[in-house]
Parts: C-alpha cells; sequence; structure tokens
C-alpha cells in the first residue's frame, strides 16, 4: 500500500501548511463591509438580481444582530472586528470558476496546491477535487464517468449560473437562513466560492470528492458556501481541508455549510482543518436528512486561534440516522470550541456523538452539544461520549452538554470523562523501548484512533501527523 | 433589571419587619443593603438553547406574590443534646457575634435578586451550631407555610470534628387562595473535620412557587452531603452547591425529584473544587409523569489548583409519560489535569424488559411498574441518614404512584 | 555474555514516610541463565522487578544495579570499551531497554487505539536509535527522520521511521507468533485491550521475543494461565534462552511453571531479601516444605 502515497513524503507537514506565497490579486475588495461593497462583488461575479437580494437582506440581518459573547466558556471574539477584514480576493486566474488542469494555473498558485499535495491525492483516491484559493475556486474537476452519470460538482458561483433552480431553492433557505446566528448572516453577505456537489437518485460516487480551502493573503476573510444535495438512495462523501500561513494579524473564516440527505441517502463530510493560529473559523454547517436517510460529521480541528463549530443534523424523516465524529487539539493561545447539534424530529432516529479532544500549554477546548428530542419522535435514540485528555494544568478542557428530551420512548445516554495520561501507561511503553515523548505521542495517537479509522487513509495520515506536529511544541 | 419590584416593597416594610423582631442594628443594615441591591441584580441564570429557555422566571409576578409583612409559618424544630437548634431570630440574643460574622458568608445576599430579596424580606429559619467535636444525629426541622409568601434563612456552622445529621420538611399548612412564593436560603459552614448530612424534602401545594438556594463552605478533611427531594410545588428552582474550600475536604449531592401534572421542576448540583485532594460526587435521580418538566444542571468545576480531583456526576430520569419533558445539561470545567472526573446522564422509559419480568411472575403491570419505580429511587434513599426522612420520601414516593 | 547485577538493593516507595520495601538485595544474572526468584506475598520480589526496570513509584535509597555488557550481546554492533558497564539506576527505563532490559509486567497496561503491530515496531525500531544513541553518542539520523513523512497507515506507523521496515517485521513477528501458538489477528488488535489474561501474559513473552532482551525479567508471568497456555508461555520463556541467549529472571508464587521452565537458580525473598538460594531442587523443596521452613531457617542461622 506504499507507493499510492508516495507524494506524502516528499515534503514536511509542516512546511507544507506555512509556506506563504505573494498576494498577487485580479480584484481585491475593500476593507470591511457595506452595502456598496456587497453589490460590487455580487457584480464582479455576475449574478441574478435575486442572490444581490439575499445578501443583502442577510447583511440587514447581519447589521441587527449582536456577537455572540454571553455563552459560557466560549472564545474571546473582541478581536473579530469585521471592518478589518478584506472580504473578497479575485485571484488573477484566467478563467472563471476554475480551470480543469492544473496546469493552467499560474505558476505560484499550482504552486501552492503541490506543496499541499492535492494534485497527487486527485490521481490516487479521489473523484473529484476543488481548489479555492483567497475568495475563488481556482480548479476544478471530476472524473467524467461520475459527469457522465448525472453527478455535478463545481463551485458554488458557477452552481448560481448553471443550476440556477436548485441553488434558488435550497440556498440559504430551509437549511441554513442567514438569520439563524451573526456569522451565518455575515457569511450570507459576502460569501464567495466554495462547492455545489449534486448526487441524482440511487448514484453512489465510490471514491470522495475534496475540497482545499487556502487563505494567502493577510487579513482576509474567507466565506465559501457548500451546498450538497443528494437525492433519494445515492451515497457521496465530501471531504474538505483547510489551511493559511500565519500572518500577526487576524484572519477570519466563516463557512456554510448545506447538506440535503434524501430518502434512504448517505452523505459523509469529513473536514480537517489546519487553519493557521491567527485564524478565527467561525462556521455554521447543517444537515436536513430524510427517511431513512444517514448523515455523518467527521470533523479533526487542529489549527485556528479559537473555533466555533457545532455541525448540525436535523433528522427529519422516519428512521434517519446521524453520526459525529469530532476531535479537538488545542495548544498554546488556542481555544477550539466544537461540538455537536442534533434535532430528532422524526420516530425512529438515531444519532451518535463521539468527541475527543486533547488540551496542552495552556490551550483550551470546550464540547458544546445540543441532542433535542421532540414530541412524537418515539422510539429514538442518541448516544453522546466525550472524552478529554489533559496534559497540563494550564490547561482547560470543558465539557458542556445539552439535553432536551420530549419524548419517553426514547433510550438518552451521555457519558463523559477528563483525564491526564496514564503515568503506569507511559511507564509500559518506556519499558519497551519508546522515549517519553514517543509514548505519549503514542498514547495521543491511540486516544483519536477511532477517530482517525473513520478518514481516508491520506487524512487519517495526515491527522496524526498534524497531531504529532501538534506535540513536538510541547515535549522533551 | 429584569423582575419588577413589587410596589409594597420599600425599606419601611423592611424596617418594620426587623423591628418587630427586634434585631440588631447590623442586620437592619444588610437587609437594607440587600434591598437596594435589588435593583442591579438579575435573576439566577438559567440555560438557554437555541430558541428555548429552560425555565421562565421573568414569569413570576412579586407584585402579586409577595406579601412581607403578612409572612406565617408553623416550624417545629427537635434538638439532640449537645446540639444548638433555634428559631433564627431567638439565637440572635445568645449567638449574635457569631451570626453576625457568618451571616451571608457562604451565601452572599447580593449573589441574584432573588438571594437579595431573601436576605431582606426573611421572617423565619434555624440557625444550628454543633460545638467542637460533638456528634449530633437527627436533627429535625418541620416547617409549614401559612401565608402567601415565606422567606427563610438557615445558617449551619459546625466546629471542628463534630458531627450532625439533619433533615428539613417544609410543607403548606392553612390554604391560601392564588400563587404563592416560598424562598429557602441554607448556608453551611462546615468547619475542619466536621461532618454534615443535610436532608430537605419540599412537598409544597402546588399553586406555590419555590426557590431554594442550599451552599455549603467545606473546609479542610470536612465532608458535606446533601440530599435533596424534590416533590411539591408548582415550579421549583432548586440549587444545592458546595465550595470544596479545604484540602482532602468532600462531597456528596444526592437529589431525588418527582413530577407529574403541570409541575417545572428545575434542580442543579454544582460543585467547585478549589483545594487539593477534593472528592464529589453528585446523584441525581428523578421521575416525571403527566405534563411535568424537569431541568437539571449538574456542574463540576475543578480549580487551577485542585490537584489531585475525584469528581463524579451522574443523572437519571425515567420518564413516565409522553407529555412530560427531562432537560439535562451535565457539565464539567476542568482546570488541573491531575483530575479524574466524569459524567453519565440518561432518559428513559421504565425497562420494558424488566416489566416484563416481573409480569410474567404474575404481578399486575402498574403494581410491577411502581416496584421497578421505587427501586429506581433506592440509591438515593440508601444515602439517607435520618429514617424518619428517608420513610417520608418513600412514603411521599408511593402516594404519587397509586 | 550480559549479566545483570544487583547490590545490597535498597528501596522504599517514593512518597513521603514511603514504606522500605527493599532491604539489601543481592543476584546476579547472566544470558543464557534461568533464574526463579519466589517468596510469599509482600516480600517484594514485583518491587525489586519494577526497579530494574526503572518506575518511577520507587525510590532506591542504597545500593546499585549494574548490567555489564560484552562483546556478542547486540550481534553485530560493537560495543566500545567505556560503554560496557552501565549504572541502569542512572538510565531511564527505555533507555535500560534499549540496553537489552525486559519487564514482563504481572498486570500490563491496556492501551486503547494503539495497534500490537504499531506499538511493537515502533518499540523494536526506538530500542535499536536509542542504543545506538548510548553506545556511540550523537544520534545522526536526526535529520533525516525529520523529512521523512508517512508512507504507510497510521495503524502500522510509518515505513521510514527506523530500521526495521514493514515486511521485514511482518516476517519476524510471524515467526514468533508461530513459536507461541498465537493467533495472527492479535496484531490487528489494541494493545492488550480487552485481551483475557492469560493471553496478555503471552503477549507479553511475544513481546520479549520480538525485542530480543539481553535479561528479560518475568513478573508472575505464569499466573492465571490454564494448562494449554501455560505450556505455550513455557515453550517462549525456554525459546528467548535456547535461541536467543536471553538471561531470564522469573518471579513466580508456584512450583507449576518451574517444571516446564526449569530454572538453573532459584532464589527465595524474604522481607526485602534473597535469603536463601540454591539449585532446582530447592524449588520443590520449598513446595513441600512452605515458607515457614524457610523463615525458621534463615531466622535460626542468624
Amino acid at each position: 500500500m506504499s507507493s499510492d502515497q508516495d507524494h506524502l513524503k516528499e515534503t514536511d507537514t509542516e512546511a507544507r501548511f506555512e509556506f506563504k506565497k505573494e498576494q498577487k490579486a485580479a480584484f481585491v475588495a475593500e476593507k470591511g463591509l457595506t452595502e456598496e461593497t456587497i453589490r460590487v462583488i455580487s457584480e464582479d461575479k455576475d449574478e441574478p438580481e435575486w442572490m444581490l437580494e439575499r445578501r443583502l437582506r442577510a447583511l440587514k440581518q447581519y447589521q441587527k444582530m449582536p456577537m455572540p459573547t454571553d455563552w459560557p466558556g466560549q472564545p474571546d471574539l473582541s478581536e473579530v472586528n469585521v471592518d478589518e477584514i478584506v472580504p473578497y480576493i479575485r485571484p488573477d486566474v484566467e478563467v472563471r470558476g476554475g480551470v480543469d488542469d492544473w496546469r493552467d494555473l499560474p505558476d505560484d498558485i499550482k504552486d501552492t496546491f503541490d506543496k499541499l499535495g492535492i494534485p497527487e491525492a486527485e490521481k490516487n483516491a479521489l473523484s473529484g477535487v476543488g481548489a479555492q484559493y483567497e475568495s475563488e475556486v481556482v480548479y476544478q474537476n471530476m472524473q467524467e464517468r461520475w459527469e457522465e452519470k448525472g453527478v455535478v460538482f463545481m463551485n458554488m458561483d458557477q452552481a448560481v449560473q448553471e443550476h440556477e433552480d436548485i441553488v434558488k431553492e435550497y440556498f440559504m433557505t430551509k437549511c441554513v437562513p442567514p438569520s439563524d446566528n451573526k456569522f451565518a448572516a455575515l457569511h450570507g453577505a459576502i460569501w464567495s466560492g466554495g462547492s455545489f456537489v449534486y448526487v441524482p437518485e440511487d448514484v453512489t460516487v465510490e471514491m470522495p470528492v475534496q475540497a482545499y480551502f487556502r487563505m494567502n493573503s493577510e487579513g482576509m476573510g474567507q466565506f465559501e458556501h457548500t451546498l450538497i444535495v443528494a437525492e433519494k438512495g445515492s451515497e457521496v462523501h465530501y471531504i474538505e481541508g483547510c489551511s493559511a500561513p500565519k500572518y500577526s494579524a487576524f484572519n477570519l473564516h466563516s463557512g456554510g455549510v448545506e447538506v440535503f440527505v434524501g430518502e434512504d441517502a448517505h452523505v459523509q463530510y469529513s473536514t480537517v482543518q489546519n487553519w493557521s493560529k491567527n485564524t478565527y473559523n467561525l462556521n455554521t454547517k447543517r444537515a436536513i436528512v430524510e427517511k431513512g436517510g444517514r448523515m455523518e460529521w467527521i470533523s479533526g480541528s487542529m489549527g485556528s486561534k479559537a473555533t466555533m463549530l457545532y455541525p448540525a443534523s436535523i433528522l427529519k424523516g422516519r428512521g434517519a440516522s446521524d453520526n459525529h465524529i469530532t476531535i479537538a487539539f488545542a495548544g498554546e493561545g488556542q481555544n477550539i470550541d466544537t461540538g455537536a447539534k442534533v434535532y430528532h424530529n422524526a420516530p425512529e432516529t438515531k444519532s451518535t456523538i463521539e468527541s475527543k479532544s486533547i488540551s496542552k500549554d495552556g490551550g483550551r477546548t470546550n464540547y458544546r452539544g445540543l441532542v433535542h428530542i421532540a414530541n412524537g419522535a418515539k422510539n429514538s435514540s442518541t448516544a453522546v461520549e466525550c472524552d478529554a485528555l489533559m496534559f497540563d494544568n494550564e490547561s482547560t478542557s470543558d465539557t458542556m452538554p445539552y439535553m432536551e428530551i420530549n419524548e419517553s420512548t426514547v433510550d438518552v445516554a451521555h457519558e463523559a470523562t477528563v483525564g491526564k495520561i496514564g503515568d503506569e501507561d507511559i511507564f509500559y511503553l518506556q519499558s519497551r523501548g519508546l522515549d517519553d515523548d514517543d509514548a505519549k505521542q503514542m498514547i495521543v495517537s491511540g486516544f483519536i484512533e477511532p477517530i482517525t479509522e473513520e478518514l481516508p487513509i491520506e487524512y487519517a495520515v495526515e491527522l496524526n501527523r498534524l497531531v504529532e506536529l501538534e506535540m513536538e511544541g510541547s515535549l522533551g | 433589571m429584569s423582575a419588577q419590584l413589587p410596589a409594597n416593597l420599600s425599606a419601611e416594610t423592611v424596617r418594620e419587619i426587623s423591628d418587630a423582631r427586634d434585631e440588631p442594628e447590623w442586620l437592619l443594615e444588610a437587609r437594607l443593603e440587600a434591598l437596594e441591591a435589588l435593583d442591579e441584580l438579575e435573576l439566577p441564570d438559567v440555560i438557554q438553547t437555541p430558541g428555548r429557555r429552560w425555565t421562565n422566571l421573568e414569569a413570576l409576578d412579586f407584585e402579586s406574590l409577595v406579601d412581607p409583612l403578612n409572612q406565617a409559618d408553623e416550624t417545629t424544630r427537635e434538638s439532640p443534646e449537645g446540639v444548638v437548634v433555634l428559631p433564627f431570630t431567638e439565637a440572635l440574643d445568645e449567638y449574635g457575634d457569631l451570626i453576625e460574622e457568618r451571616f451571608g458568608s457562604v451565601v452572599a445576599p447580593e449573589s441574584n435578586y432573588l438571594t437579595a430579596l431573601s436576605a431582606a424580606l426573611f421572617t423565619t429559619g434555624t440557625f444550628i451550631y454543633v460545638p467542637e467535636g460533638v456528634d449530633a444525629e437527627d436533627v429535625k426541622i418541620r416547617a409549614e407555610m401559612n401565608s402567601r409568601s415565606l422567606f427563610s434563612h438557615t445558617l449551619v456552622v459546625t466546629e471542628k470534628s463534630s458531627s450532625v445529621t439533619i433533615l428539613e420538611a417544609v410543607e403548606s399548612g392553612d390554604s391560601v387562595d392564588d400563587a404563592r412564593y416560598f424562598s429557602n436560603l441554607v448556608e453551611i459552614d462546615a468547619g475542619e473535620n466536621s461532618y454534615v448530612q443535610y436532608g430537605s424534602l419540599q412537598n409544597l401545594d402546588e399553586e406555590t412557587y419555590t426557590y431554594s438556594l442550599k451552599r455549603a463552605d467545606a473546609d479542610t478533611y470536612s465532608t458535606v452531603n446533601w440530599i435533596e427531594g424534590n416533590l411539591g410545588s408548582r415550579l421549583t428552582r432548586s440549587d444545592v452547591e458546595t465550595e470544596l474550600n479545604g484540602e482532602a475536604s468532600e462531597t456528596k449531592i444526592v437529589g431525588a425529584f418527582f413530577g407529574h401534572d403541570d409541575q417545572h421542576l428545575d434542580v442543579n448540583a454544582r460543585v467547585w473544587h478549589k483545594a487539593e485532594n477534593t472528592t464529589a460526587d453528585l446523584v441525581t435521580r428523578g421521575v416525571l409523569d403527566d405534563e411535568a418538566r424537569s431541568v437539571y444542571e449538574g456542574v463540576q468545576d475543578v480549580g487551577r489548583d485542585a490537584w489531585s480531583t475525584n469528581s463524579y456526576q451522574r443523572e437519571n430520569t425515567l420518564m413516565l409519560s409522553d407529555q412530560s419533558e427531562a432537560d439535562a445539561s451535565p457539565k464539567l470545567i476542568i482546570n488541573n489535569h491531575d483530575t479524574e472526573a466524569s459524567h453519565a446522564a440518561s432518559v428513559g422509559q421504565v425497562d420494558a424488559e424488566d416489566l416484563f419480568y416481573m409480569v410474567s411472575r404474575s404481578i399486575p403491570e402498574e403494581q410491577a411498574r411502581n416496584m421497578l419505580v421505587e427501586g429506581f429511587f433506592v440509591p438515593v434513599l440508601e444515602e439517607i441518614a435520618v429514617d424518619e426522612f428517608r420513610d417520608d420520601l418513600e412514603e411521599l414516593i408511593a402516594a404519587r404512584l397509586r | 555474555m550480559a549479566t545483570l547485577e544487583i547490590k545490597n538493593l535498597h528501596a522504599r516507595v517514593a512518597e513521603e514516610d514511603g514504606e522500605q520495601i527493599l532491604r539489601g538485595v543481592d543476584l546476579e544474572v547472566k544470558s543464557g541463565e534461568i533464574h526463579a526468584l519466589m517468596g510469599p506475598n509482600g516480600s517484594g520480589k514485583s518491587t525489586t522487578s519494577k526497579i530494574i526496570a526503572g518506575h518511577p513509584a520507587y525510590e532506591v535509597t542504597d545500593g546499585e544495579i549494574l548490567l555489564h555488557l560484552e562483546d556478542d550481546d547486540f550481534g553485530d554492533v560493537e560495543i566500545p570499551d567505556d560503554a560496557r558497564t552501565w549504572n541502569l539506576l542512572e538510565l531511564e527505563p527505555n533507555e535500560r531497554a534499549a540496553l537489552g532490559i525486559f519487564l514482563g509486567f504481572q498486570y500490563p497496561a491496556e492501551i486503547e487505539g494503539v495497534t500490537m503491530t504499531n506499538f511493537l515496531r515502533t518499540a523494536l525500531n526506538a530500542k535499536i536509535d536509542e542504543r545506538e544513541e548510548l553506545l556511540f553518542g550523537e544520534d545522526d539520523d536526526e535529520e533525516a527522520e525529520e523529512e521523512a513523512g508517512y508512507d504507510t497507515s497510521p495503524m502500522e506507523g510509518n515505513v521510514d521511521d527506523g530500521e526495521v521496515g514493514v515486511a521485514e517485521f511482518q516476517k519476524l513477528l510471524k515467526e514468533k507468533m508461530d513459536l507461541l501458538d498465537m493467533d495472527e489477528k492479535f496484531m490487528q488488535r489494541y494493545l492488550n485491550a480487552g485481551f483475557s489474561g492469560g493471553e496478555k501474559k503471552q503477549n507479553e513473552v511475544l513481546q520479549a521475543a520480538i525485542l530480543e532482551p539481553s535479561i528479560a525479567v518475568l513478573d508472575e508471568i505464569d499466573s492465571g494461565l490454564d494448562i494449554d497456555r501455560l505450556q505455550d508461555v513455557s515453550k517462549g520463556i525456554n525459546a528467548l534462552r535456547d535461541e536467543q541467549g536471553t538471561g531470564i529472571l522469573q518471579i513466580t508464587h508456584y512450583q507449576r511453571i518451574l517444571e516446564y521452565v526449569e530454572p538453573d537458580h532459584v532464589h527465595i525473598m524474604l522481607d526485602g531479601k534473597v535469603v536463601k538460594s540454591g539449585d532446582a531442587s530447592l524449588a520443590s523443596e520449598l513446595e513441600d516444605k512452605g515458607y515457614d521452613w524457610v523463615r525458621e531457617e534463615v531466622y535460626e542461622a542468624a
């Protein structure tokens, strides 16, 4: 199984994420957020009138909503001043909507994605790839055999033009309306880029499709929108990867993800997030799951200064199910506030949430989760398990689950543990020849194994490598 | 301010209450300060999730609920030898200095709007003092509420190496039309190496809105065990809390509730680990029938300096009806890695297999269900040291099932 | 040929007012020898084994533990003259392991999420690296290692990371497992997690077989084994000695295992000291007469 992954050993992982590129752009919006900015962006994208209207409505929502500041233990967002953010940068790429051959990209952008290993991964393990640089998707391609089956995988801006009906119906209407929260509203006003995935009835896309999001400029905001519509009986696995080099000024990432899981359809959404540690990562991700459908959210949150992310599943149809797997690793200066939300709105719905967090060197992790079982959601069940591992007493680990149970014929279980690395375990490994650092690292990788197990091999490897990098700072 | 100040509430009212009881100046001052603070204070925190507020305290209409000058209660106190158990007012004569020193030291009157209101207006309550080395069993306080509103303040002080078990029971006496309000603050100042079990059984009529805050400050090697039984009231907000301030101190917070009709029970257990080698165990069991709703928050907060902490929390709710609702939020807040902490919560029905097993042994279904519900409470009942309290609680549970 | 030399070892529990457990242990184990260390509960056998491996729960108050190495101990690896005698008490547990000390635990740790394969190959390679460093100083590989990325599943560890590659390791593993009559599916299971008592013990012996120690201290390797497994485990222990020349210090309560693993030397511990030593016949004598006999004999003589 070795040659497939040769590309991964070519470069050091850390170097792969941390390099910077000189910023060259075709269009850079003014800092801050005004109606004028939004009209300019919409015009630059040549959008239909209804999309401009939605953007402007979202802007109004944004302006009247307060910042979330009163959640117990939440990350400090006082530094997040949207007026300081450059909301839109269109890179200098000839073809709008992205090229379909890496060679057609300007050298500096191509070089970026080469270093991230994306073109190689595409060859070996993916059905399709989209790559976003700053505010626009610069590369988009999918294997022909999927296109023939009617699968659509294109950048979101292009989808507004080419699949207007579907987008108009689903885009920030029933799943994530801009009124949901302040950052959803912000997103609705200035979204740009992202992916549109449409899988027709009974089509199974065997290999994952991937989108990679790269922020390269200092002080910018990235607001990509992802819309996945999986029709009845279909199946797809979508992976997103994110990274940015580190700058002194803060960056803001506020993505929006909407997933529609049709009857008996199955969607898996995996994220390995490695934003630089000056990035605020404030996303809204939600899925609506129809009868018998299955939604899986898998997230690894390693990077960012502060993350607030609670992927939600609304189990709308009978027998719909949800599976959340999340891992958070907070090192020095990081506040990773993640969790899950599940609404059981129909009978026989099922959810499982598995959360693992690691905090060290003063880092802070918080599991914040909500499970709501509506009256009438008979014979539903939910199981939540949160485990936290702490390295030192400078770090903090919080667990804050909320359960609202309105139905009696249910099975609800929640369990959580917090602890340090066991001294006996370390000694055992040491007695077998591992030094202290390697022993701890091995225990940590074992701790998160239930999660890496769920990821395709490349991502599991990547995640493990990231964990190793995180560990190196503190140990030894 | 979120709650309206009742029109009949003024410094004059507070003076009248204090004068009628011939209180020392310091207490009047404390009451007036609390009254003044009301303007600035908020109601106790209530959990909020998107679109939902778990308990709506804002809806309490203090204007009509509070009748400060007509408070009445009938309270009996049984005290074993060696321990001081006195009505709060009477205790001021002999233990004035001690009370002045400790009053409000565990539950500050300005904690929130409801504690301040209570400090300003309380007319009843108990002072319990256990001198050094004294072992006292079965202190019993039985209170009957006989007015529209009643505010009670209880202070327990245990000196070094003493121990005491206390039962407090609260019921409704003379019927008063319309809604009522009962406020019950309990402070425990547990001295070094002392042991306190404080059991409380609230069974007020279902026209009553109850606010109860019980908090202990546990000194080195001390143990504070709370047992909190809530069956009565239309709406109950109950907070039971321990601050483990002394090294190797321990606490257990054991709760039982049983709601029916449209009762709303907001019960909370919280512990703060602030010193080394402290241990906490939070156990809550509740049953809901009809349209009753329970709201539970459990907090295990481990501070930076709380090395070698053990902290456990379990909450289990049984739902007997589809119309009931059980909300729960067990929280872990951990700031020291040298901690073994866990929590578990569950919600469900009476186990169908268990029921079937019993029915197949010829027990009628309803009886079998009742037996299982009673069995569900056993872990809580077993913790109770005062026999009379255990019997009372058992009876109330049995009565509610039939 | 390696020699483990324990001289006048005194130790106590590493706590304030910790209990004194060892009161002058003297013991010498050479490669290729099998020693049985017997004694009643609380006599200090397990403590001795843990201190040899460097367990942090104990504090050595007097005495020393030396490891003497000779030319052929690490196969082709030449051992510099100034690195032939080691004071184990100055070394970290992993450094001791690198020099060929192995402890078979009475209660092996269970580590979720780490497969046996990953664990053992990591350990084997860590051992080889650490040994180089101890014997020859600086770790030259540092830079090369930094550049290496993963090339295979995290379930199996990094293929480039270390001397022994995946293929070579798999072969080695299979060989050793066959020897111990272990099911191959073990290797994809998590380290000791959910293993039965017997499986854990078998696993300890397997690890010794793979790490090829000079001296293996086996702490109650025979407890909790049924007769079939006892025979497998015994076969494994004998193979350690016969095929790898490992010196064995076997701590046990029971005569039973000694029927399958015949000791060259038997030592009896009482109250933190080795009070009596002899050949294999001492074990059967002990079986017949019990510890009281030893106690009487020792204290009367004194």
